[in-house]
């Protein structure tokens, strides 16, 4: 268990019981994946082994899962990872140019993350936020009925409490 | 005001609890069956109600239970399906805020009805709010006793889990989803045999949508007589979740008779069509059916009405289209969606939709032949021999578009851009 | 049986036939991707569409994907379905690079045949092609996705077939990746099938590719000679080249797959150390001379010291030709009768396994895979046989239980139960297992003959080693009681000369119970059954041949493709022996030790060279077609250029023979013309009733013929004494036992350049608690001082695994042979930490 053992004792316990409490392992591979890339920030190849350990399936066997969803990162993410929506309800009530302007603060282009390691914007298809559109998730929450200035306030937030946090400038 | 029976609990900005479902008669069906009634007898009840699967297809819920085998073949388990992906469609997130435990007792009834221990409820990823409303639902169904061991005091016994997806379309196709729930990837895999008969682990598992859950409580208490008497329908009983979104005043999930005309739904319940916008088309069931024009406004919402004019039910997701909006580009997004989030197990669709998809975005770019159109049409007709229903409902939009819209595809191929675009 | 009507042609088909099965019985062959019979249906890539006309289905459907059933009509031709394959193979080949001049799968490759069967051919998706990064699998085959057309053949044969996890699904969509976490060497020994199976070009052969396109090559229906089993291949040879061999299907084994040995191991045959070239002391000179001086001098010392001077040593790797010949050689010149084993512990349990395979319990390979219960006794089916192991495997996903009862580490890739039982032990636990198992119902329903057999097994003593086993034998017993088509797999190699004939025994007092049982040998070496056949009724063993070359009494030895060196324990010995000779003669095609110290070399052809035969371990004759004439490969000859620049009206390198042939030769010249005698060389095969007599060449055995009698021995169950004895426990020795491993022990594949490159160190495996109590652990380089020297070896360690044994794969890089006799015993003070 060499990469396991790269986990906090306590988060290493607590994914063993899940897994236990299981029919099978592997039923618990995304929900491992997830934990995991909460703790390492991403699917690094690290976490990838540490997590075919406790699984007690091969890299590749995780891989094949790791690579079929939209919310498991293989690639390195920012702090915030935004997934905006881009299906046709959306997409009528002005998704392409909400997302110009999202961008355009960032400064980076979509799929991309920030210099400063803060926001990754991806894309992603219908959220069920239909009632709500335009919307986009920022980890893993909904915000919907977006405008520029709606985007800039969620940002602003986003970007002062990192800074409020220690060890950041 | 229709009468609210899924949405009976449910008010502005919070969720029913536990006691509140109660008061309004929550729990009542499974004190009155667990113990009393033999799961065939509420197979029978959820028959006599003819209730329909509200996930896409529509099957007879009733019917699905008792292909159960009667016999071995334990454990069995149950599969709630909300995941709820496709374009257009957030019922089942209304729902799930409105009032869990309607779902948590639909789900222990059908156990109970296919003698099933364990079920899970798939939840996709940007509905976490919804599974966390779930987890700590259940806690407290299991605290009441309503969930667990022993239920009521009775030798049945039912576990609810909530699996998290890691987040595709595909997932929330039948078969996909107790791959996905096992930990395999998620393919669809084409019965005989049906996951009734070999689900997951190789056991009967029953999967069924969150809303079709939520209305078994509703049958077994009241009856399958007063069920059918909601409806406006005479085919298709009980009430039904409707999501209205696209170019309307007042977006949102409505619950209404089945039966009632898209017209009304349209105008009444999400307020018609902002101000200097004309109706042009809607999709009348989600992502993956077919466009329906203003012709056909006044069909009642219920299965057969709109068979009948070669429309499908779907989610029952109504999206509305105005007069300014492309409906090239419309379906160019839809197609993209589905090419997007194909499993790419079959050749049609994983090489298919993104083919579709170039053609479409060359002629609303401007770039299109009038070969395309042909060309579009036969692929369309090719992609019902695809593996699963993914391809065939990707297939709907771009064909309905062809046949209702042929003129406007005609008009960005002659005009070499999009005539929509100033 | 049900009936259906395909394009008006009607078939009856077996009941669960699929309609795609159905309509190549007619000849009518459905195109398709994914379908390949050995691993099942599952509908993703719809090329086999057809349309049902009247049944049970209706329209265009997919054939792989539907049991033929009464009523059924379908047309392969309907205008939908033709449509319909259209447009799927237009699909297909929207990405795939039209590499086709380049790609080593062009002029086989099925993508090209459907894209042209189906009609596509003009081009009208402009967008941009998917591309994307290759990975390294490894030494055998290379990789080149963009070409995937995503059958999914390659992970399903992987992953489910095979049982291996390190290659894969990645990615979903139009993304779909097939390949692994990260690039490395594919795991499993059966990647090579990859090639076969890949309906394009994304896995290819590495020694042959970029070499040559595959309609220049020679084709020819060949064998695989690389252990005993006899999977059928197909020889590709060109410009005096073999570049590739492939798995050929055959009913007796029940695949077209071949183990990663079979098919890289044939590189033996263009090696440039190949010795090719006759000599005379340390001269070259011409074949015909050489084996004129051969014969010479062996006239010389049959009429100096008589014809009991003269030893002849065969070998498992024999062509049954080159084996019958010997014996016709040794006959006609009244020699000895020759050797066809090094040790004769091997020889005993060999020869007795081969007297008792019959056609009461005998199985093919094809129903090992069938059976429901496959107990191994004394065998490590992955690094002795591995497609073995395979057939395991596809038992058991039908619901089998498999059980390895072995002292080696068990590295079978299916579920099973495995008991680490020590050589002495397998009798005893084996015996007991079955007389447990036969409830006494059972047991009071067994004849009269078998129950006396029954009641002498052994009892509980067996079992006190799998005390806090319990689980495990209660599992084994469970699985053998239920069984009703149990197979017994019995090795040759580590277990006790008693324990084939024990489990002969066995396989029929389970027929008798249960009604059918099955018994399949693991034999060593392609052609062990032909040597065991061909090896006479003498006692004498070579070990006897050394003794006398050390008294002095022999005084020439024959070697006929055949390296002592390589099974005999005791290199210096053996080295010290063959001094003594007056006369070494050697007849081979692979650099071994004894060629160099040869006074006559005599080069012989290669299987790839001469029509041969060989007999499989479960006693089939199987033919095998001459692929090219040899000589030396044109790549080597003229420095890799190409077309060649050196003209010569031979063949360079041609000057080898058939290894009968140049015995024949050699007869004639040492009998002198007219005064010889050769008896017919197949004479010596005459054995019992056997399979229906097919068409046989000459008096050589048909292709397929089982050489095994209908009942072995009219005297069953012939339990003796001594069959079931414990070792005393405060031994402090180890017993060694030296093995064979997939890869790097067995003769010719080693002297393969694809096979060098799979590197592993030698290494040698020991009990954990063994390694414990010594003071040793994992990856320890371990010396023992031995009579012939000091052996160091790496050590492994493993939980699971018999106690008191130490397991040395006979790598062809480790010089193990340092021990004074057969029974090889390492006392625990010799051993040591260097
Ligand atoms: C591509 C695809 C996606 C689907 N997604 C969902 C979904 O998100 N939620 C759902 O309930 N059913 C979905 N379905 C329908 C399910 O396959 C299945 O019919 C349904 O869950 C059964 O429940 P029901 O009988 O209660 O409708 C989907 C079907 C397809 C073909
Ligand atoms: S139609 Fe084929 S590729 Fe598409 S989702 Fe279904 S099985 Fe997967
Ligand atoms: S061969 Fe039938 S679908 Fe591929």
């Amino acid at each position: 268990m060499a990469y396991a053992d790269l986990l906090p004792g306590e988060m290493r316990r607590k994914l063993a019981q899940k897994i236990a409490e299981s029919e099978t392992a592997r039923e618990q591979a995304i929900d491992v994946m997830t934990i995991l890339q909460g703790h390492f920030g991403y699917m690094s190849d690290e976490a990838m082994l540490a997590a075919s350990e406790l699984l007690a399936m091969t890299p590749l066997e995780l891989e094949e899962l790791a690579t079929f969803y939209n919310f498991i990162y293989r690639q390195p993410v920012g702090e915030h990872v935004i997934h905006v929506c881009d299906s046709a309800i959306c997409w009528m009530h002005g998704h392409e140019s909400l997302l110009d302007h999202l961008l355009s603060r960032l400064e980076i282009r979509l799929g991309e993350t920030t210099e400063d390691g803060l926001f990754t914007v991806l894309p992603v298809c219908c959220l069920g936020y239909c009632d709500h559109a335009p919307a986009m998730l920022v980890d893993r929450r909904i915000h919907g009925e977006l405008t520029r200035e709606k985007i800039d306030r969620i940002l602003t937030k986003l970007i002062e409490e990192s800074h409020s946090l220690p060890g950041r400038k | 005001m229709c009468p609210q029976v899924l949405f009976s609990n449910r008010k502005p900005g919070r969720i029913a609890t536990m006691e509140e479902y109660r008061q309004s008669g929550g729990y009542k069906a499974l004190s009155l069956v667990v113990g009393k009634w033999t799961g065939k007898d509420v197979c029978a009840e959820v028959q006599k109600a003819n209730l329909r699967g509200r996930g896409g297809a529509g099957f007879p819920t009733g019917l699905k239970w008792l292909g159960v085998p009667q016999e071995g073949a334990y454990p069995r388990y149950i599969a709630a399906n909300c995941d709820e992906m496709e374009p257009g469609t957030f019922k089942d997130r209304i729902l799930v805020h409105a009032d869990p435990h309607m779902i948590l007792e639909g789900m222990v009834l059908s156990a109970y009805a296919t003698g099933a221990e364990k079920g899970f409820i798939f939840v996709r990823p940007s509905y976490e709010s919804g599974a966390r409303i779930l987890e700590r639902e259940i806690q407290r169904a299991r605290d009441a006793g309503y969930l667990g061991r022993n239920i009521l005091g009775t030798d049945f016994s039912f576990h609810i889990v909530v699996h998290r997806s890691g987040g595709r379309y595909i997932c929330g196709e039948a078969t996909a989803l107790l791959n996905a729930l096992q930990g395999n990837r998620p393919n669809p895999i084409r019965p005989p045999p049906y996951p009734t008969v070999k689900g997951l682990w190789g056991r009967p598992t029953v999967v069924n949508n969150i809303e079709t859950m939520a209305n078994v409580p509703h049958i077994l208490r009241n009856g399958a007589e007063w069920y059918q008497g909601l409806s406006r329908s005479s085919g298709s009983p009980g009430t039904k979740l409707f999501c209205v979104s696209g170019r309307v005043n007042r977006p949102g999930c409505f619950e209404l008779p089945m039966g009632t005309t898209l017209r009304e739904i349209i105008e009444e319940h999400a307020g018609g069509l902002p101000p200097g916008c004309q109706f042009k088309a809607c999709l009348p069931g989600g992502a993956s059916t077919r466009f329906l024009t203003s012709e056909h406004l006044d069909v009642a919402m219920d299965f057969e009405s709109l068979a009948a004019i070669g429309h499908r039910m779907g989610t029952a997701a109504i999206i509305v289209f105005d007069h300014k909006t492309c409906l090239v580009e419309v379906t160019l997004n839809l197609t993209r969606f589905f090419a997007r989030e194909s499993c790419g197990w079959c050749t049609p669709c994983r090489e298919g939709l993104p083919y579709l998809g170039d053609l479409l975005r060359r002629i609303e770019a401007g770039e299109g032949e009038e070969e395309f159109i042909p060309m579009i049409r036969t692929m369309c007709g090719h992609l019902w021999n695809a593996y699963c229903a993914l391809a065939p409902g990707a297939a709907s939009p771009v064909e309905s578009l062809l046949t209702n819209f042929e003129d406007e595809v005609r008009e960005h191929i002659r005009q070499r851009k999009c005539p929509c675009k100033a | 049986m049900p009936r259906i009507i395909i394009d008006g042609l009607e078939i009856e088909v077996p009941q669960g036939t699929k309609v795609i099965d159905a309509a190549e019985r007619l000849g009518i062959m459905i195109p398709r991707f994914c379908y390949l019979k050995s691993l099942g249906a599952v509908g993703a890539c719809r090329m086999c569409a057809v349309t049902f006309l009247q049944g049970p289905f209706k329209g265009v459907q997919m054939s792989c994907m539907i049991d033929v059933q009464d009523g059924m009509s379908v047309s392969t031709t309907h205008e939908e379905a033709v449509a319909f394959r259209k447009q799927v193979i237009e699909w297909l080949m929207l990405n795939h690079p039209h590499d086709c001049p380049v790609c080593d799968e062009g002029g086989q490759c099925l993508l090209q045949d459907e894209t042209v069967s189906g009609g596509h051919g003009i081009r009208r998706y402009r967008g941009k092609k998917r591309t994307y990064r290759n990975q390294y699998l490894g030494v055998f085959i290379a990789h080149e996705m963009n070409r995937c057309i995503h059958c999914y053949r390659c992970s399903r044969f992987y992953q489910e077939y095979c049982g291996y996890r390190d290659l894969g699904v990645l990615q979903m969509a139009d993304r779909v990746y097939f390949g692994r976490f990260e690039d490395g060497q594919l795991e499993s020994p059966f990647s090579g099938n990859l090639v076969d199976l890949c309906p394009t070009g994304v896995y290819t052969d590495i020694p042959a590719r970029h070499k040559v396109r595959s309609w220049d090559l020679n084709r020819s229906p060949s064998l695989c000679i690389h252990c005993s089993l006899g999977c059928n291949t197909v020889a590709n040879a060109r410009h005096r080249t073999v570049w590739r061999v492939e798995g050929r299907f055959n009913e007796a084994l029940g695949s077209e797959f071949i183990c990663d040995r079979g098919r890289f191991g044939f590189g033996h045959t263009n090696h440039p150390i190949r010795p090719r070239r006759a000599k005379e002391g340390s001269s070259f000179v011409s074949l015909k001379d050489a084996m004129k001086s051969a014969a010479e001098k062996l006239r010389h010392i049959h009429a100096t010291f008589g014809a009991q001077a003269i030893a002849c040593l065969g070998s498992a790797r024999n062509s049954l030709e080159t084996q019958t010949t010997l014996r016709s050689f040794c006959e006609g010149l009244r020699l000895p009768e020759p050797h066809f084993f090094v040790n004769p512990h091997v020889k005993k349990k060999v020869c007795g396994a081969v007297a008792r395979l019959d056609e009461r319990v005998a199985v093919s390979l094809n129903q090992v895979a069938h059976a429901d219960f496959v107990l191994a006794v004394g065998t490590d089916p992955l690094n002795e046989a591995p497609m073995l192991a395979l057939a395991m495997r596809q038992a058991q996903r039908q619901g089998a239980s498999l059980v390895v009862l072995d002292p080696r580490p068990s590295f079978l890739p299916a579920p099973h139960v495995h008991m680490g039982v020590a050589p002495e032990a397998l009798n005893g636990v084996l015996g007991g297992l079955v007389r447990k198992a036969m409830e006494p119902g059972e047991r009071e329903n067994t004849a009269l003959r078998s129950r006396g057999f029954l009641q002498s097994l052994p009892g509980e003593p067996f079992f006190r080693a799998f005390s806090d086993e319990q689980e495990k034998v209660d599992a084994v017993l469970s699985g053998l009681k239920k069984s009703r088509n149990p197979v017994l797999v019995c090795g040759t190699e580590v277990v006790r000369e008693s324990t084939p004939s024990l489990c002969a025994d066995l396989a029929l007092l389970l027929k008798e119970v249960k009604g059918r049982c099955g018994l399949f040998y693991v034999l060593p070496g392609a052609n062990a059954f032909g040597s065991a056949l061909l090896s006479g009724s003498g006692e004498s063993t070579f070990l006897d041949v050394i003794q006398s070359m050390e008294r002095g009494f022999t005084k020439a030895l024959v070697l006929v493709e055949s390296d002592p060196f390589v099974h005999f324990p005791h290199q210096e010995r053996l080295r010290e022996a063959m001094k003594k000779l007056e006369l070494l003669v050697v007849l081979d095609h692979l650099p071994s030790l004894p060629v160099q110290t040869s006074q006559v070399f005599l080069p012989t052809s290669t299987l790839f060279e001469v029509d041969s035969t060989f007999i499989s371990q479960e006693g089939r004759v199987q033919w095998s077609r001459a692929v090219h004439e040899g000589g030396i490969p044109m790549e080597q000859w003229t420095g890799g250029t190409h077309p060649p620049r050196v003209h010569s009206t031979v063949i360079p390198g041609r000057d080898f023979r058939a290894c009968g042939e140049i015995l024949k030769e050699m007869a004639r010249i040492v009998g002198g013309k007219g005064k010889v005698f050769l008896p017919d060389p197949w004479s010596f095969l005459e054995r019992g009733p056997s399979a229906p007599e097919a068409p046989s060449r000459g008096n050589r055995p048909a292709d397929g013929k089982r050489l095994i009698p209908r009942e072995s021995s009219p005297e069953l169950f012939p339990l003796q004494e001594g069959h079931f004895t414990l070792r005393e426990e405060t031994e402090h020795a180890f017993e060694l036992l030296v093995v064979e491993a997939v890869f790097g022990t067995e003769e010719l594949s080693a002297h393969s350049p694809a096979m060098e490159k799979w590197e592993w160190e030698p290494h040698m495996w020991m009990h954990e608690q063994d390694a414990f109590e010594l003071g040793f652990s994992q990856d320890e380089v371990i010396g023992m001082d031995l009579d012939g020297g000091t052996l160091e070896v790496k050590l492994k360690v493993c939980p699971a695994m018999a106690r008191g044994v130490l397991v040395l794969p006979r790598h062809h890089r480790l010089q193990w042979q340092k021990f004074s006799d057969f029974s090889m015993r390492v006392p625990h003070d010799c051993m040591r930490k260097s």
